[in-house]
């Protein structure tokens, strides 16, 4: 065809601050195409695309649709103009139905209430069966998975007439066969004419969907391919970068980062070894926010240097499995303990002084002190301790210098010590995280997704900590939603649904399809897609 | 689970205004000092400008009325003396703010908390009123920081156990404390000829000593003095001081590394009752000789401003106690001379701090655009 492309961006530049996020960035789709934005966290996908879905406002380039030379300066005007973005955080009211969620914002047509939502019940309908995107239109927000929920969101892009869908890592939170269905759909849009732009950083997804990919890098466009002419491990030697010497074969972790690791088949060079006993936890009976008796009867063995990794949807008790094992939620029954201390009904200042470290899910919320600098962000668990004391009061001159170390141990990229942790970027947060977790000397380790939202140089990074580490003999829990990461680097692999334990593996003899059944509180004797 | 699922919020980004950051060594410290001096000037030029143009407009000089405000304290050894005296309830009331602020709660009580200092601190001035000044002065300073951190002790509890918030509960307590000491200076040792609502003079042992020739200064002025730098440096280097802080900034952070913060969220509290209990205590030593209805003033409105402005830094908070008792003083001069009411003072301070935290947003706005 000689027909203009779908969707033209030349030449966009974004800075922010002194930060050039997007370097003179060109990307071209074209109907009926599913195009992979691929990079490590900072690369720019996202802020690409929120450019062109209205919420930041490039400083210069163009953005062409169907050839005619648009300007989007809001997400109003890319929605008028057909461009629906589905972001990694869904904004949707928990006690409002489907129906509702989606008509929200909208103009019902029809006249009363009533008649309107019932037009849009019948139009939802209609694009959930075309596409394949099954939901009740009836169902309460706050009762559907995370899956779903998505759908969801994929319907009101879709009900807002989008022909241009951009999802931003639409797979995080979603079981193997949750993506399989995604991915089925999608390919049902571009087969009807849309547009889509999957941002994501998995190698294996882009090569599972995508017609054509963009590689992207420290805000710049590496390389457009088509699909047929590359193969995984030519995409990540592209992503990961010239820069880094001569291109060799991934190790698993990279292969994790990138999600090129195989599945199914032998991943991790595990060898068979069986751990001296470490920590252990014996019917342990825990209480939500909300009081209600979430985990009960849990019980648990790590070795010395062995890695456990629970894998699950979000909010199966993942927080609270994890805020018990680091001490910070106490047990209503049940006991902890490290080497026969015994920890449970301890404070928490006591756990972190046995050598329990903690690397929480919500970084900003639960790990720093965000107007603090990054030398008291680093003192702050072991302000106690002798070691950072004179005559009782904190040596202020060893901590900056116990922080000015860790800076250049753990590689935080921070002007100074007193660099406010608040304005560090989420990699280097949590390398200030991991570097305070690692200074308590760490005989039990509980890591709470501790890469999401990591580009690849901290992730190889986190995973290099862990394995350093677990040689010291560390006991170390992984909690994950990334299903992947859990695989790649635990040694046994625990799904968890509804607070127990819906089976384990070894992590060299797994089917992830079976960890995503168990994982959602299927059986075992269930085939299939959910 | 949330009502709608968001970006989770950055902690302390909504909460009270921060300390800066201890800045490192080199350039970057003398900008960074800049940075935190600057907004501090420009609102109080900024604040006196509209102050004076409100002054004109209501008819009368600006020029003088300001002038009065600004030099009246530096006048005469008078204006010092009665500066410094002015100064000492303001920067313990700020105190009294500042350090539950540091843990993240509002203390709004300190004028309660402060006529409890005073009444205990009186109680014992007039009941043991015949011992010598070494043992009666200090048993009566320690008599009124008790009470005041009894006070303020009573929020902390049902904060701490009930989770009642602090707000109410201490707001509600200095309306409970008038009727109290209402009860004490007319029923309990009231001093029939006073014509006020007042106690029977405390002991002279109970006096704090004065300083140089009349009018003298009293030495509490020297007591908070010490307690400042003792403040300023417990804040900053004891582990305590480190962790209020760090509540301060996160709380789930802090509890997540080992710190017992509702334990701490309750201390401050108390601490901050006890340091207004002292202004109350000082102000009977010193000032009035007895505890009487109204001595509590508008400390508790000073207070709460000088602690804002402080932004976290008790380095930093009694030079601004300092300055706000110069306007206070200042005030009635401004009367005087250019017969401006005196609440135009308390409106200059609230433009001052509306100006210091609009600054927040203009300099986010500049780092964000250098």
């Amino acid at each position: 065809m000689t027909t203009a492309p779908r969707l033209e961006m030349t030449e966009v530049v974004k800075t922010f601050g002194p930060v050039r996020a997007l370097d003179a960035v060109s990307l071209q789709v074209g109907a009926r195409e599913v195009h992979g934005l691929l990079g490590g966290n900072g690369a720019g996908k996202t802020t690409l695309m929120n450019v062109l879905f209205g919420l930041y406002r490039a400083d210069s380039g163009a953005v062409r649709i169907d050839g005619r030379e648009v300007t989007i300066t809001s997400p109003r005007d890319a929605i008028e103009l057909g461009v629906g973005m589905v972001h990694q955080t869904f904004l949707q009211v928990d006690t409002y139905t489907v129906v509702e969620n989606v008509v929200l914002g909208t103009t019902l047509e029809g006249g009363s209430h009533g008649a309107g939502l019932s037009a849009a019940r019948a139009r939802i309908a209609d694009i959930s069966e075309r596409f394949g995107l099954h939901v009740d239109p009836d169902a309460v927000m706050e009762e559907l998975p995370v899956g779903i929920r998505q759908r969801v969101e994929i319907i009101k892009a879709l009900y807002r007439g989008a022909s241009v869908l951009i999802l931003d890592e639409p797979t995080t939170n979603l079981t193997p066969q949750e993506v399989d269905a995604l991915f089925t759909s999608l390919r049902t849009m571009v087969a009807e004419g849309m547009s889509v732009i999957l941002i994501t950083h998995k190698i294996r997804e882009t090569l599972a969907v995508c017609d054509k990919m963009t590689v992207m890098r420290d805000g710049a466009r590496v390389q457009t391919l088509d699909r047929a002419e590359t193969d995984a491990d030519h995409l990540a030697a592209i992503m990961v970068g010239e820069s880094h010497g001569t291109y060799q074969a991934p190790t698993v972790t990279e292969a994790v980062a990138l999600g090129t690791a195989p599945q199914g088949t032998v991943v991790g060079d595990v060898p068979e070894t069986t751990f001296e006993p470490g920590v252990s936890v014996r019917g342990m009976t825990v209480r939500n926010d909300h009081d209600v008796e979430l985990i009960s009867g849990f019980d648990l063995e790590v070795g010395k240097g062995e890695i456990v990794g629970f894998a699950g949807v979000a909010g199966n008790g993942q927080v609270e499995l994890a805020e018990t094992l680091a001490g910070v939620r106490p047990l209503q029954s049940g006991s902890i303990t490290i080497d026969d201390l015994v920890l449970s009904d301890r404070a928490t200042a006591q756990w972190l002084d046995a050598g329990v470290a903690y690397v929480p899910e919500d970084r900003h919320r639960d790990g720093i002190l965000p107007t603090s600098g990054i030398t008291e962000n680093l003192l702050l668990g072991s302000h106690r301790s002798a070691r950072v004391r004179k005559s009782g009061l904190i040596d202020w001159r060893a901590a900056r210098q116990r922080a000015q170390e860790a800076i250049e141990k753990f590689a935080i990229r921070a002007d100074s010590p007193a660099t406010r942790a608040g304005d560090l970027s989420g990699g280097n947060i949590q390398r200030v995280i991991l570097a305070r977790a690692f200074a308590h000397r760490p005989r039990l380790l509980v890591l709470h997704n501790p890469t999401r939202g990591l580009d690849i140089g901290s992730t190889r990074f986190v995973y290099e900590q862990i394995r350093e580490v677990t040689a010291a003999g560390c006991s170390v829990v992984v909690i994950s939603e990334d299903l992947d990461e859990v695989i790649a680097i635990a040694d046994r692999v625990i799904a968890l649904y509804q607070g127990s334990q819906a089976g384990e593996w070894r992590s060299d003899r797994v089917d992830p399809y079976e960890i995503g059944r168990r994982m959602t509180g299927l059986g075992t004797s269930v085939g299939g897609a959910a | 689970m949330s009502t709608v699922e968001q970006t989770p919020p950055t902690p302390g980004s909504g909460g009270p205004p921060s300390a800066p950051a201890p800045r490192g060594h080199g350039s970057g410290a003398v900008t960074g000092v800049a940075w935190t001096v600057l907004p501090y000037v420009a609102s109080v030029v900024l604040a006196f400008l509209v102050g004076g143009l409100l002054i004109q407009a209501m008819g009368y000089s600006a020029v003088d009325a300001l002038e009065a405000v600004l030099t009246s304290s530096f006048d005469s050894r008078f204006g010092m003396v009665e500066t410094l005296h002015k100064w000492v309830p303001i920067v313990l009331c700020a105190y009294a703010f500042a350090i539950p602020l540091a843990t993240g709660k509002f203390n709004i009580g300190a004028e309660g908390q402060l006529l409890l200092g005073a009444t205990g601190g009186a109680a014992i001035g007039i009941t043991f009123s015949d011992l010598p000044a070494v043992l009666l002065l200090p048993a009566m300073l320690v008599a009124g920081v008790l009470a005041g951190a009894l006070w303020a002790g009573i929020a902390a509890v049902l904060l701490v156990r009930f989770r009642v918030n602090e707000v109410l509960s201490t707001v509600l307590l200095n309306f409970v404390s008038f009727r109290l000491i209402d009860w004490v200076a007319t029923s309990v040792w009231p001093d029939a000829g006073a014509g006020h609502p007042a106690t029977t003079p405390v002991g002279d042992g109970a006096r704090l000593p004065l300083i140089g020739e009349a009018p003298g200064l009293h030495s509490g002025v020297l007591l908070v003095l010490a307690l400042a730098v003792f403040i300023a440096v417990g804040m900053r280097f004891t582990p305590t001081g480190f962790e209020m802080r760090a509540v301060g900034d996160n709380p789930r952070a802090s509890l997540i590394n080992g710190v017992k913060t509702s334990r701490l969220a309750g201390a401050g509290l108390v601490i901050g009752g006890g340091a207004a209990g002292l202004a109350g205590a000082i102000d009977v030593a010193g000032v009035q000789g007895r505890m009487l209805e109204g001595m509590q003033s508008n400390f508790l409105i000073l207070g709460i401003i000088v602690g804002l402005m402080a932004r976290g830094s008790m380095l930093a908070l009694p030079f601004i106690a300092f300055g706000i008792a110069v306007l206070e003083f200042g005030a009635g001069t401004m009367q005087l001379v250019a017969s401006v009411p005196v609440e135009m003072v308390l409106v200059i301070e609230a433009l001052i701090l509306l100006f210091l935290l609009l600054s927040d947003i203009v300099r986010n706005r500049l780092r964000g655009a250098a």
